[in-house]
């Protein structure tokens, strides 16, 4: 077993046991925050896939967070009123809802990232990163300004998303909702990277002119990560809806693209697994600090800035004692 | 005579006021060993750039097979069958040897949009791989990083990357550069045993190497075709030898 192997098994033992101890410990608040990791690392994980693999740097990802949590709460408005197009008439069910919201969701943030993927990957490098900005700040404003749907305020749910077999209002079957949403993304993507589409992409990513030269149309592949990359990070925000029963304009804001760009590179760019220690990390520290002062942002730079430094290549790559793989 | 495999016409690129290229016409003929030779800046890249579709020509045609590709692509010109190693080595540095080599198969395959199945396990993949490793000496680096060969076999592993996909004109843009003698010796065998194979437009700088490889030669000065011909002709060419082999010996 190598310690890769290991450090997986001993952190899905963890995540799976950890209701049981938050209740026997009296601190059920620390499954909501547990949650909250999952729901981030997801949305990093997702984001590492852009950064990692394809090296393209979006300082967008925020949008299709956003995107995924507003579908969710637009749908769930509608459903609270009654007034639903026909057409989305089996989401009436409040028991069987998310099993049409979710799916929307993902592919309202998908639709999103095709779209504005589509026009950013015609730069590349700086460009792109301020492109991906851009496209990121307008949606942003855009839903400032969407007073039908709570504008500068943001939208309460009534309930969470219903689904068969899962209570998504218990917070433990919440917590399993998301440590499957997580697990099943990590896995997936695992087979992605080393699939021929990921190969290709690493390829492109690595060394663009080579790739074009052997016959590759490096844009579609980029394209088709891009939306993927996008559709998840719509997951992550349907559950993040899903998690506070609100949205707000917020989540498409840059700073939760830096976040997610902080909690990759500080878990380990290129590794999918890293992100999600980077999330737990940042997360942690975040809530830790906050307990002691309102400025907990003073500290948590220069910890960041520390980490960076003695951990180069992220945390996740030092946890399993392996150099750098892939960047 | 052979038939003409590409056909150069009238071609010009020019980056500001500078004529890298100026009404350049050149036809390498199916089968043989081409060499473009040209003192520095003469606009010898700026032309390879231009045949493999990595930069697009002002005016002039580029006729390959009998099309018309001036306007393509360079993924296009590739599927299409030209193949080109660059000046300063081009591989994926990041990704290990057999990567570097699946790669290159599958990307002529097209058609890689498969999301589940580890790569290797594309069909007939398996089997072409080992067969390229074997072909270019890698098989004992396959699972290597690429960055970690000796400048020698990243050298070897490119025009090994060029190759695994039978194409019909492999362009080779200054492949002895920065190798060893021993290197030179070792890629001139490699060239050799593939002429015949395949048509070969050969950039280099190394005289011995390109007359004794070389079926035809063309001479570049400014971006200007100047004379094209055998070696014997173009060694006896008098304004050859005044605008280059002069200068040099």
């Amino acid at each position: 077993m190598t310690r890769k192997q290991l450090f997986l098994l001993l952190a899905a033992i963890f995540l799976t046991l950890l209701p049981a101890a938050a209740h026997l410990s009296g601190n059920p608040y620390l499954l909501s925050l547990a949650s909250r990791i999952l729901i981030y690392g997801l949305a990093a994980a997702s984001l590492d896939l852009l950064l990692g693999y394809g090296a393209m740097i979006s300082l967008g990802h925020a949008a299709y967070v956003g995107i995924g949590a507003y579908a969710v709460g637009i749908l769930h408005l509608h459903l609270g009123a009654g007034d639903l197009p026909p057409a989305l008439a089996l989401l009436a069910d409040s028991t069987a809802s998310g099993l049409a919201i979710l799916p929307l969701a993902v592919l309202a943030a998908s639709l999103a990232a095709l779209v504005i993927g589509a026009l950013c990957l015609r730069t590349t490098g700086m460009h792109f990163i301020m492109i991906t900005l851009a496209f990121a700040q307008m949606l942003y404003y855009f839903f400032i300004s969407l007073e039908a749907y709570g504008g500068d305020d943001g939208l309460s749910l009534m309930s969470r998303s219903g689904l068969p077999l899962v209570n998504l209002d218990n917070d433990t079957h919440f917590y399993y909702f998301c440590l499957f949403c997580l697990v099943l993304f990590l896995y997936l993507a695992s087979r992605l990277v080393h699939s021929r589409f990921g190969l290709i992409l690493r390829g492109a990513g690595d060394n663009e002119r080579r790739a074009r030269g052997l016959g590759v149309n490096t844009g579609r592949y980029r394209l088709a990560l891009f939306t993927i990359a996008g559709g998840s990070a719509g997951l992550a925000g349907a559950l993040l809806a899903n998690h506070s029963e609100f949205v707000s304009p917020g989540l498409l804001n840059w700073t939760l693209s830096g976040e997610l760009m902080v909690m990759v590179l500080l878990g380990g760019i290129g590794t999918l697994f890293g992100p999600v220690v980077g999330a737990a990390v940042y997360l942690l520290l975040e809530e830790g600090l906050n307990m002691y002062t309102e400025h907990w942002m003073a500290y948590m730079g220069p910890l960041l800035v520390l980490a960076v430094l003695f951990a180069r290549n992220g945390l996740f790559p030092l946890l399993i004692s392996e150099r750098r793989r892939h960047g | 005579m052979a038939e003409a495999l590409l056909e150069v016409i009238g071609l010009n690129k020019s980056f500001g006021a500078l004529l890298a290229t100026n009404d350049l016409s050149l036809t390498v003929r199916q089968g043989e060993v081409h060499a473009l030779i040209g003192p520095n800046g003469a606009g010898k890249t700026t032309l390879v750039n231009q045949l493999s579709g990595d930069l697009a020509a002002d005016s002039g045609r580029i006729i390959f097979r009998g099309q018309d590709v001036t306007r393509l692509p360079a993924h296009r010109r590739a599927r299409l069958g030209i193949a080109r190693s660059f000046q300063i080595t081009h591989i994926f540095e990041n990704l290990t040897v057999a990567e570097n080599l699946g790669l290159a198969l599958l990307a002529g395959h097209g058609g890689n949009f498969h999301f589940f199945r580890h790569w290797r396990r594309a069909p007939r993949l398996e089997e072409q791989l080992t067969e390229a490793l074997t072909r270019f000496d890698l098989l004992q680096h396959r699972d290597q990083p690429a960055a970690s060969l000796s400048h020698g076999e990243k050298r070897q592993l490119e025009v090994g990357m060029a190759l695994v996909v039978d194409p019909q004109l492999l362009i080779l843009d200054e492949p002895m550069a920065g190798l060893g003698s021993g290197g030179t010796v070792e890629l001139t065998r490699i060239i050799r045993r593939l002429k015949g194979q395949l048509t070969i437009l050969l950039v280099e700088h190394d005289m011995d190497v390109v007359f004794s490889l070389a079926d035809r030669i063309t001479v570049l000065v400014y971006g200007h075709d100047i004379a094209t011909g055998t070696p014997a002709e173009i060694r006896g060419n008098a304004l050859v030898r005044q605008a280059y082999l002069g200068e040099e010996g």
